[in-house]
């Protein structure tokens, strides 16, 4: 039997191709401005090591942000479900994952079965992700591979006041100019971004058996950094882009001997900014699907759609979740339409706001 | 008969007024670069020089993120104090002020003595910022100017979910490659709604009050004002120098202490 995963990134498109106990074919592509023909292609250079077709795939899953774009796939998946199953495959006794990819960097912790049991995300801000760094690495004009290695060259590192990837880049050009070694410069980012990591990891918990995953995960010089602020080593796997990939293809093999794959966890989304910290969190094992919070919420930034499982459950629009402390007054101060606000409303306490 | 001095030594540019007994005396501006201290001399020069006065005898307060980096200064009072204290003197009957400069935004409500009561901002990141509208020119290759007049021109507004500069970058990208493309006016009203929007939400954090004022480098920016006037319901003040408004509080600061001390 075959399976392929293919996870399509906003940087960068992976894809695994599986039999029934090892990784036979990979590859990583990057992501082309056309979801479809870069989803093709990815496959396609996967498939060439094994040469293999895609007749000959029994099952193939999609995940990512293009995961919806792939014509080929047979079923999609979350990457954070993803990230949490190929993980589980290498090392499974991993209960924290920091995912840190092209737009995003995420917290995740699951179980022994490779479960997601709560997770919370940042996509707001540019800070910390692969586009910091590639606009870094374009402005000290090295190649994105070399950075990281560079930065632990550092002997005494520049602190940096700032996560904004624009700041940072001017603060950066300033250092340039008074001619400070670019290792100095990457060292201060590195640290300035792994304590941004710490407090993101804080959100879930922190357990001793930890792994970084994305293509971050290859920076040498960031693990450094994230490695000495957490106090942990962490338990890399050989390739830490591929992982989102990698789960996508034990999905496949799962969904094709029909496991059902379910289990409940706790989403928060939001973020934290220069005012404060905006995160809801919705624990899907005790919503039941209801839409109460629909109904009272002034601003309509909940919707009742499937999870991974099937089960209806409310979750925090993706257009509303980068905007939260501009739409939602807060817990608090929001009275809905008059009848108390989605935390009161929830009849199963699913859901709490954290200002 | 006092004159007095107030420096604004703001990230991107600073700013100097001359203040008499009967109003200001000298007004200049110029950029902040690596020598702090060389540019703050050079735009109080620039200053000193329409009203024959000299920086010995007079009492100087210094405000903004340089104040700390310049030694003809002793006194140093904060933005959020100066620009409650400028603002009163311009319109009295003014409760609150917008500030929208170059890295950081800031809203300040000022009670009826002119005195700071409550303020919040926002300067961990460029979203919202000058640097933020800066940036999305430069991509929309057009000045801030040509690109405030063509959002005055839009028929709609287009999403831009993304607060974060980078993001939004590409959001704008996507725009002008959607098939249709969106119109770029509605491209650039969607620029200054995003800004407006977090600038309001701010401004809901302490309260919002009437009469706003607005002042700093963005409210130049008629599109912007525009956009936040329509989104507040009803219309803000511009000082004839937006920018110099917390120079102009901190020479009035150095007023009351050269009063207080004379007395």
């Amino acid at each position: 039997m075959i399976f392929a995963g293919i996870d399509i990134g906003s940087r960068a498109a992976k894809a695994v191709i599986m039999n029934d106990s090892q990784i036979i074919g990979s590859t990583i592509q990057d992501t082309g401005p056309e979801s479809i023909k870069t989803a093709y292609a990815t496959i396609k250079a996967a498939m060439k090591e094994p040469g293999l077709t895609l007749d000959d795939i029994d099952y193939i899953v999609a995940t990512g942000y293009g995961r919806v774009l792939v014509p080929f796939a047979a079923d999609n998946v979350s990457e954070i479900s993803c990230h949490a199953r190929g993980i589980n495959w290498y090392y499974p006794s991993v209960r924290t994952i920091l995912d840190m990819g092209g737009q995003d960097c995420k917290a995740i912790n699951c179980n022994e079965e490779g479960h997601v049991t709560n997770f919370v995300m940042n996509d707001k801000c540019a800070g910390g992700t692969g586009r910091f760094l590639e606009m870094i690495a374009d402005v000290l004009e090295i190649p994105l591979e070399e950075i990281g290695e560079l930065a632990l060259k550092s002997s005494s590192e520049i602190p940096f006041n700032t996560i904004c990837a624009v700041f940072a880049k001017s603060e950066a050009i300033v250092h340039l100019r008074h001619g400070v070694p670019k290792s100095d410069i990457l060292a201060g980012l590195n640290e300035a971004i792994s304590v941004r990591c710490h407090n993101l990891l804080k959100k879930v918990s922190i357990e001793k058996d930890f792994t970084i995953t994305g293509g971050i995960a290859k920076n040498t010089g960031m693990v450094d950094k994230i490695t000495k602020k957490i106090g942990l080593e962490p338990l890399l796997a050989e390739d830490p882009q591929l992982i989102g990939a990698l789960g996508a293809a034990i999905y496949a093999r799962e969904k094709y001997h029909g496991k059902e794959t379910g289990s409940d966890m706790r989403i928060q989304y939001g973020y934290n900014d220069a005012t404060g910290d905006y995160f809801i969190t919705i624990d899907t094992g005790k919503c039941n699907g209801c839409g109460e919070c629909v109904c009272v919420c002034p601003s309509d930034i909940y919707e009742i759609n499937p999870d991974e499982n099937g089960k209806n459950v409310s979750l925090v629009k993706g257009s509303a979740r980068k905007k939260l402390s501009i739409l939602c007054p807060g817990a608090g101060n929001c009275n809905g339409k008059g009848k108390g606000n989605c935390q009161t409303i929830c009849p199963e306490n699913a859901i709490s706001l954290s200002w | 008969m006092t004159k007095t001095i107030g420096i604004d030594i703001g990230s991107l540019n600073t700013k100097a007024v001359i203040l008499g007994d009967d109003g200001i005396l000298g007004i200049a501006a110029g950029p902040t670069g690596d020598n702090v201290e060389a540019d703050a001399r050079k735009v109080l020069d620039s200053a000193l020089s329409q009203t024959h006065l000299n920086l010995d005898n007079l009492p100087v307060v210094a405000t903004g993120t340089g104040a700390k980096l310049v030694s003809f200064s002793p006194a140093q009072k904060s933005v959020n104090t100066c620009l409650a204290r400028g603002i009163h003197y311009l319109y009295p009957s003014v409760r609150m002020v917008i500030d929208m400069g170059a890295e950081s935004t800031t809203v300040v409500k000022v009670n009826p003595r002119g005195k700071l009561e409550d303020w919040a901002n926002h300067d961990k990141c460029a979203s919202g910022t000058g640097l933020f509208l800066q940036q999305m020119a430069k991509l929309m290759k057009m000045s801030l100017e040509e690109m405030s007049e063509l959002s005055l021109t839009a028929k709609s507004r287009a999403d831009i979910t993304n607060t974060c500069a980078v993001f939004a970058e590409s959001e704008v990208i996507s725009h002008v490659h959607r098939v249709p493309p969106t119109p770029m006016p509605d491209i650039a009203a969607g620029i200054y709604y995003s800004v407006v929007s977090r600038v309001i939400a701010l401004c809901k954090r302490i309260g919002i009050e009437r009469e706003i004022a607005v002042t700093g480098g963005v409210s130049l920016i008629d599109g912007i004002i525009h956009s936040l006037e329509s989104e507040l319901g009803f219309e803000v003040l511009r000082p004839e120098f937006p920018q110099s408004v917390a120079a102009l509080g901190a020479a009035i600061i150095a007023k009351e202490n050269a009063e207080k001390s004379q007395k």
